[in-house]
């Protein structure tokens, strides 16, 4: 009898223990999943900028600006206007309109493909330092007035003026619904002829993105 | 165990002294890093009425950048949704209308600077977080942000008459004048204390929002011999309760019928355990079927006690409820600027009146910011 009801009594417990088993590997698996990922951090990593990487938005990131410029500045070496110019085209910059929802430093945008064509196009175009205007200006008064040396005539004015202007446009439409959101960015960049006012060019790219934030935030 | 499991944010909360300007920069060094957005949202309001824009634009350039990574997946966000966890483990990035007056503010600063068109990204995107609400006519429906985003238009030598008739639409506490190219001084005012979030339902679970009294209903800017007397555009207690339910409210409400169920379930099993383990005398069948539905429902009322379906009711709290803006044509120079508010019954509250020194630039646009709790005299 004693050992029919231990056994009986194993048997019960026996039952109990897939319950119990259960419940605690639940109660175990919850507390191991809630550690902290990446509880160190995460070293810095360097990256090409023009990489998508783990930290990403919708909104214009560098391998937008890389993809871009390096198209635009591909472009206006490959326009005849340039490529089979008689003397050197010199470019001034004409701030771009931000027409998006995202706030940037749209100069970078410019920056880049002029720093493109100096270092690529071999003297194909120049562009004038028309943002150093004020320093330009005040040293050639200081020539002028004999304070520093001159290696030609300070009284003959030798800024030169633009043949083009480079300028662009983004515009943007983002879009909202329960599926996520959705932002399409259009780049336009135009090469304007300061003489006759002719866009001699324009080159365009575009780009959407997509996501959905997680559901705690929707 | 479970204890443990409720540990989320290492950092513990900073000690608070009541003075946001210490508070602010505390808590956003040494405080918990799911808490960072609130204290810099915060932190930028009251430093822009100080009179302190690059601070501001620090903590909301970096609290933006939170807000606009917030897709794809994220851990906080996971565990929120967790049954063991609150909804406030989740990094606080704000309710739309607390998103939008992040962007808000970060437009006027980037005004300020002289960029229209930065300004106008962050009134559309103001604007973007207010959409996709339950019901389309409440989206997108601040016509403050729609009548600011056509002006920036207007002064980039742009249409903005899209904009203007969209923010006509949406204005339902005053009438919008049209845009007056000329005017070259802008005043941007708020006033009133904006909702703060509380939770009700059982556990918890249900963000409400609560209104709270707020005496200035209109202001008036004088300068010399003009004044100029505005109402409320938008009204933020309106936006925030005109979005209808967010799907994190049906992960609350499953979290609330779990916690429910568990805890009735041990009810149950601990009663019916405990009258068959005593009914019957010892070693019996039904004694161990009796500890066994006792023991069930312990587990069961455990996890029921574990279980957190209380909303985040974290609030960006030094918000206004009220915002409006006048326009004036001033020449260059330095002018005395008197901003005055009035209650309900347009009697006059004379501790919030403001004394404020424009300097009104040469050739570009001055951008005036003024709310009911701005210190004051103030130099701009």
């Amino acid at each position: 009898m004693t050992s029919h009801k231990t056994l009986k009594s194993w048997t019960m417990i026996n039952s109990r223990l897939p319950l119990t088993s259960v419940v605690l590997a639940a109660l175990v698996a919850g507390c191991a999943s809630s550690g902290v990922r990446n509880p160190s951090g995460v070293p810095v990593t360097e990256m090409r900028a023009d990489e998508r990487g783990f930290v990403a938005g919708t909104g214009i990131e560098s391998q937008d600006i890389v993809r871009v410029t390096d198209k635009m500045a591909r472009e206006i070496l490959s326009i005849p206007q340039i490529a089979n110019a008689q003397g050197t085209p010199r470019i001034v910059l004409d701030p771009i309109k931000n027409d998006t929802r995202f706030p940037i430093n749209k100069d970078i945008f410019l920056t880049r493909i002029r720093a493109q064509l100096n270092s690529k196009a071999q003297g194909k175009v120049l562009f004038l330092a028309r943002d150093r205007m004020g320093t330009l200006e005040r040293e050639q008064q200081l020539k002028r007035s004999g304070q520093v040396t001159s290696s030609s005539d300070p009284n003959v004015v030798e800024f030169r003026g633009a043949d083009f202007f480079l300028t662009g446009t983004l515009q943007g439409l983002p879009t909202r619904t329960g599926a996520g959101i959705s932002d399409y960015v259009l780049y336009t960049f135009q090469l304007i002829d300061a003489r006759t006012s002719d866009i001699i060019w324009e080159g365009f790219d575009e780009i959407k993105k997509q996501g959905l934030e997680d559901a705690a935030y929707r | 165990m479970l204890a443990g499991c409720a540990t989320v944010d290492r950092k513990p909360a900073v000690p608070l002294t009541g003075d946001i300007m210490i508070d602010g920069p505390n808590a956003i060094e040494n405080g918990p890093e799911r808490d960072r957005v609130l204290w810099q949202y915060r932190t930028a309001a009251a430093a822009m009425r100080r009179g302190e824009f690059e601070l501001a634009k620090r903590y909301l350039d970096d609290a933006l950048l939170t807000l606009g990574g917030i897709y794809g997946p994220n851990e906080s966000a996971r565990k929120a949704r967790s049954l063991f966890r609150p909804e406030s483990t989740k990094t606080f990035v704000g309710e739309p209308y607390e998103r939008a007056m992040a962007y808000f503010y970060r437009g006027i600063l980037y005004w300020m600077d002289g960029e229209p068109d930065n300004a106008r990204a962050c009134f559309r995107s103001a604007l973007f977080e207010d959409a996709g609400t339950e019901e389309e006519r409440y989206a997108a429906d601040y016509a403050l942000f729609e009548y600011l985003e056509g002006l920036t238009s207007v002064k980039l030598g742009e249409d903005g008459s899209d904009a203007f008739e969209r923010a006509v639409k949406a204005s339902r506490l005053s009438q919008l004048p049209p845009y007056d190219p000329k005017a070259n001084v802008l005043f941007l005012i708020e006033f009133g204390i904006g909702p703060t979030k509380y939770a009700t339902g059982q556990y918890g679970e249900q963000l409400r929002f609560r209104e709270n009294p707020s005496a200035p209903r209109t202001a008036a800017v004088t300068v010399g011999d003009q004044k100029l007397t505005a109402g409320a555009c938008d009204d933020l207690y309106f936006q925030a309760t005109t979005r209808g339910g967010r799907v994190m409210d049906h992960v609350l409400g499953n979290k609330a019928v779990f916690k429910s169920t568990t805890s009735t379930l041990g009810d149950v099993g601990i009663i019916s355990g405990a009258v068959l383990a005593g009914h019957r005398g010892r070693n019996s069948a039904a004694d161990e079927v009796g500890v066994g539905l006792l023991a069930a429902g312990l587990i069961s009322k455990l996890f029921s006690s574990a279980t957190t379906p209380a909303a985040d009711t974290r609030t960006w709290d030094n918000l206004p409820r009220y915002l409006t803006f006048a326009f004036l044509s001033l020449p260059p120079g330095e002018h005395a600027v008197t901003v005055e508010f009035m209650d309900a019954g347009g009697r006059l509250i004379p501790s919030l009146t403001k004394n404020i020194t424009v300097n009104v630039p040469v050739g570009r646009d001055k951008i005036v910011f003024v709310s009911d709790r701005s210190t004051t005299p103030q130099t701009l």
